[in-house]
C-alpha cells in the first residue's frame, strides 16, 4: 500500500517537474510546480513527517507560490487566450465546490471534540510531529535555526540593496 | 532532553556572533544616523574584524568537546582558517573605504553584507555538521551575490551578479543533495539517531564499516566534490568565474577570489580530509578503494584547473580577467595540498594567496578610478616610472602570485608541492610546477609593460588615501613576511597539526 502510495505521487511529481519545463507559459509552468510541491508533501506524509507535509502546502504550494504567479503575471501580460472563453461554464463550478469546503469545515469542527490524541512516546509516529521538531529545534538544532535568522535578515538587506530605488 | 548536555558556549561561537554583531550595528547605526559617514561604517566593520581576532586568540587551545550538539567545533583548522577569512575581511574593508566614497555607493550596506559574509565564512570553517557547513554558505553566497551587483548602474555588475547567482544556486543545489545522499549513506537501522549529517558521527560510521550503502557515499562525496568544486572555481566548473571576477566591482572582486575560495577550502578540508579521508585509514579495504577514486578525482581536477587556469590567462587583455584566471590556476595549486590531505598546506597557502591577490586587485583598483575603465592591459603600458610605488608593489604581489622566492607566494607553493611529493603523487608535482613556469609569462608581461614599454595614453598617476596606502604596506611587509620568516606561522600550523592527529585518534 505504502509502495504504490509512493509510485503514484513520485510519477506525479516527476511528471510535474518535466512539464515544468516543458510549457511555455510560464504561468502553466508555475502551476506544474504546485503540483509537484503538493505530491512531495504527499511523499513527506509517507514518510511520517506530517508537520513538513502541511508546511509544504501552506508555505511553498500556498504563500510563495501565489508570490510567483502574481509576479509572473505582472511581468508579462500574456495575448488572448481563447480557450478561457470558452469555458464559462467553469465558474459555476465555485459554487458547489464553495458548498463542499463549508460543509467539511463544519464537518471538522464537529468532530474536533471527539478526537483521542496518540499517547505521547510512540517514537515511530511521532517523528513528525510539532512537538518533536519544535524540541529538536530548539536543541540539537538550536544554532541552524539561529543561523537561518542571521541567513534571513542579509537576505533581506541583500533584496533591498538590489530594488530599492536611486536616490538622485 | 537535557539542556546542559548540548554544549552552549557563547564563547565557542564569539568570533561569530562579533562580526554578526557589528553588521547590524552598521545597519543600525545607519538607519539612526540617517546615512551613517563611509568612514564610521568602515571603522565599525574594522572593529568586528579586530574583536573577532581577538576571540579566535582566546579560543585558541581550547579544544573542547563539540559545542551546540555537535554542530560547531573548536579545533586548529577552524582557528587556522577563522584567520585567513579575518585577514581577508579587513584588508578589503581597508581597500573598499575609498572606492565606496569615490563611487558614492552607500556605505553601509556595503560593509554589512561584507561582516555577514564574514560570519558565513567563519561558521564554515567552524562547521562540524554539514546542516552548518550548508548554512554557512549559503550566508557567504547569498551575500556576495549582492555584493558582486553592488554597482547598480554598471551593467557588467549586473551581469556578474545575475551569472553569479544561477550558477552559484545550482552548484548549492549540488552540494546539497550530495549532503542528503551523505545522510542516508550513515543509516544505522535502531541507532540513535538513524541517519546523521553530524561529520564526527559519520566518520565513527565509515570507519566501523557500518553504512548503510558506500556506493551512495560515494555518489555523495561525489555531488560534494561538484558542490566546493564549483566555490573554489576548479576546471571543470570554473566557468563562472572570469565574468564575475571581470563584472564585479574590484574590492568585491579581491574578496570572492580570496575570501569564499579559503572558505570553500576550509569545508573542503573539513568534510574530505578530516571525516572521509581520516575515517577510511582505519575502515576496510572497500572504502580504501572509494577513498583512493575520489583522491584520483581531485589529482585529475588539480591538473585540468591549473593547467586551463594558466594557459587562458596567457591570451586575457583585461586585467581583472586576467587575474580571474590565475585565480583559477592557484585553486590548482591548492586543491594539491586536499589531494595530499595536508590542510595546514592549504591554510598557509591560502593565507599567502589572501594577502598577495588583495594587493594586487587594491593596485588596481587605485588606476582603474572611478567606474572601473582603465582595467585593460593596454592602460598599463609605461605607467611604471609616473606612478613608481603603486607600480612597484603591483610588481612585488605579481612576481609573489608567480612564486618567486622570499615572498609568500613561494612559500605556499613550496608547501603544498611538497606535502603532495610526500604523499606520492609525483606527476601531480611536475605538472603543477610546469604550469607554475608557465604563470610567469603573463605575470612578467604586466610588469614589462608597465616599466619598458611607451605610454599609449596620458595617466596621471592615482593619488593614494591614507586607509589604501596602510593597506598596500600592511600587504606588502606580510608578503616578505611570509616568504622570509614564515617560522612561526608554520610552527603554529604543525602544532596544530601535532593536535588534529590527537583528536582523530582519540
Amino acid at each position: 500500500m505504502e509502495k504504490a502510495v509512493f509510485i503514484i505521487f513520485a510519477i506525479v511529481a516527476v511528471g510535474s517537474a518535466l512539464n515544468l519545463i516543458a510549457q511555455r507559459n510560464p504561468l502553466y509552468s508555475a502551476l506544474s510546480l504546485i503540483g509537484t510541491l503538493a505530491s512531495l508533501s504527499a511523499l513527506y506524509v509517507t514518510l511520517h513527517a506530517q508537520f513538513i507535509a502541511a508546511m509544504q502546502i501552506i508555505v511553498y504550494a500556498g504563500a510563495i507560490m501565489v508570490l510567483f504567479v502574481f509576479v509572473i503575471m505582472l511581468l508579462n501580460t500574456p495575448e488572448d487566450h481563447p480557450e478561457i472563453e470558452k469555458q464559462q461554464w467553469l465558474r459555476y463550478l465555485a459554487i458547489p465546490f464553495a458548498a463542499v469546503l463549508i460543509g467539511e469545515a463544519l464537518y471538522v469542527f464537529r468532530e474536533i471534540r471527539n478526537i483521542t490524541l496518540p499517547a505521547q512516546g510512540e517514537a515511530e509516529h511521532a517523528i513528525g510531529t510539532t512537538w518533536s521538531i519544535g524540541t529538536n529545534l530548539f536543541t540539537q538544532y538550536l544554532l541552524p535555526f539561529e543561523a537561518t535568522s542571521v541567513l534571513i535578515l542579509m537576505a533581506i538587506i541583500g533584496a533591498i540593496v538590489l530594488a530599492r530605488r536611486e536616490e538622485s | 532532553m537535557d539542556t546542559s548536555s548540548l554544549g552552549i558556549s557563547y564563547h565557542a561561537i564569539l568570533p561569530e556572533l562579533i562580526t554578526a554583531t557589528a553588521a547590524i550595528a552598521i545597519m543600525v547605526g545607519d538607519a539612526v544616523a540617517r546615512k551613517i559617514s563611509r568612514r564610521t561604517a568602515g571603522l565599525l566593520a574594522l572593529a568586528g574584524c579586530a574583536g573577532a581576532a581577538v576571540a579566535v586568540f582566546s579560543l585558541w587551545g581550547e579544544t573542547g568537546p563539540a559545542f551546540y550538539g555537535g554542530m560547531i567545533i573548536n579545533d586548529p583548522l577552524r582557528l587556522s582558517f577563522a584567520i585567513v577569512f579575518l585577514a581577508v575581511s579587513t584588508l578589503t574593508v581597508l581597500i573598499s573605504i575609498r572606492w565606496i566614497e569615490d563611487e558614492g555607493l552607500p556605505a553601509g550596506e556595503y560593509f554589512a553584507l561584507l561582516m555577514f559574509a564574514t560570519t558565513g565564512m567563519l561558521l564554515m570553517a567552524s562547521a562540524n555538521d554539514l546542516v552548518m557547513i550548508f548554512l554557512g554558505l549559503e550566508i557567504t553566497s547569498i551575500s556576495t551575490y549582492v555584493l558582486c551587483g553592488y554597482r547598480r548602474q554598471d551593467i557588467r555588475s549586473n551581469e556578474s551578479a545575475v551569472k553569479y547567482f544561477i550558477l552559484g544556486s545550482f552548484s548549492t543545489a549540488f552540494l546539497l543533495y550530495g549532503i542528503a545522499l551523505i545522510y542516508g549513506a550513515c543509516y544505522i537501522s535502531g541507532a540513535h539517531p538513524a541517519a546523521t549529517t553530524n561529520l564526527q558521527l559519520i566518520r565513527e560510521r565509515i570507519a566501523d564499516g557500518a553504512l548503510f550503502s558506500p556506493r551512495m557515499l560515494m555518489a555523495g562525496a561525489a555531488m560534494m566534490i561538484v558542490g566546493f568544486g564549483f566555490k573554489v572555481a576548479t576546471a571543470p566548473f570554473h566557468i563562472w568565474s572570469p565574468d564575475v571576477y571581470q563584472g564585479a566591482p574590484t574590492p568585491v572582486t579581491a574578496f570572492l577570489s580570496t575570501g569564499s575560495k579559503a572558505a570553500a577550502f576550509a569545508s573542503f578540508s573539513r568534510v574530505f580530509i578530516l571525516t572521509f579521508a581520516a575515517a577510511s585509514v582505519m575502515g576496510s579495504p572497500e572504502l580504501r578503494e572509494l577513498q583512493s577514486a575520489w583522491t584520483g578525482v581531485l589529482a585529475v581536477m588539480a591538473i585540468l584547473t591549473m593547467t586551463i587556469g594558466n594557459l587562458v590567462a596567457i591570451v586575457q587583455t583585461n586585467i581583472k580577467r586576467m587575474l580571474a584566471y590565475s585565480s583559477i590556476a592557484h585553486a590548482g595549486y591548492a586543491l594539491m595540498g586536499i589531494v595530499a590531505r595536508d590542510w595546514q598546506a592549504v591554510a598557509f597557502y591560502m593565507i599567502g594567496y589572501a594577502v598577495i591577490n588583495i594587493g594586487a586587485f587594491a593596485v588596481i583598483e587605485a588606476i582603474a578610478r572611478r567606474g572601473d575603465i582603465r582595467t585593460s592591459l593596454s592602460d598599463y603600458s609605461g605607467i611604471g616610472f609616473r606612478s613608481l610605488g603603486l607600480a612597484s608593489v603591483l610588481s612585488l604581489f605579481l612576481l609573489s602570485l608567480a612564486g618567486i622566492p622570499a615572498t609568500a607566494g613561494f612559500v605556499g607553493k613550496l608547501l603544498v608541492f611538497k606535502s603532495a611529493w610526500g604523499a606520492g603523487f609525483h606527476m601531480l608535482v611536475v605538472i603543477a610546477v610546469i604550469n607554475s613556469a608557465v604563470s610567469w609569462y603573463y605575470y612578467l608581461r604586466v610588469i614589462v609593460l608597465m616599466f619598458f614599454s611607451e605610454p599609449a595614453a596620458e595617466f596621471n598617476p592615482p593619488s593614494l588615501t591614507k586607509s589604501l596606502g596602510v593597506a598596500l604596506v600592511i600587504m606588502a611587509i606580510a608578503t616578505f613576511y611570509l616568504g622570509l620568516l614564515p617560522g612561526r606561522a608554520l610552527a603554529l600550523l604543525e602544532n596544530a597539526k601535532n593536535q588534529a592527529t590527537m583528536i582523530v585518534a582519540k
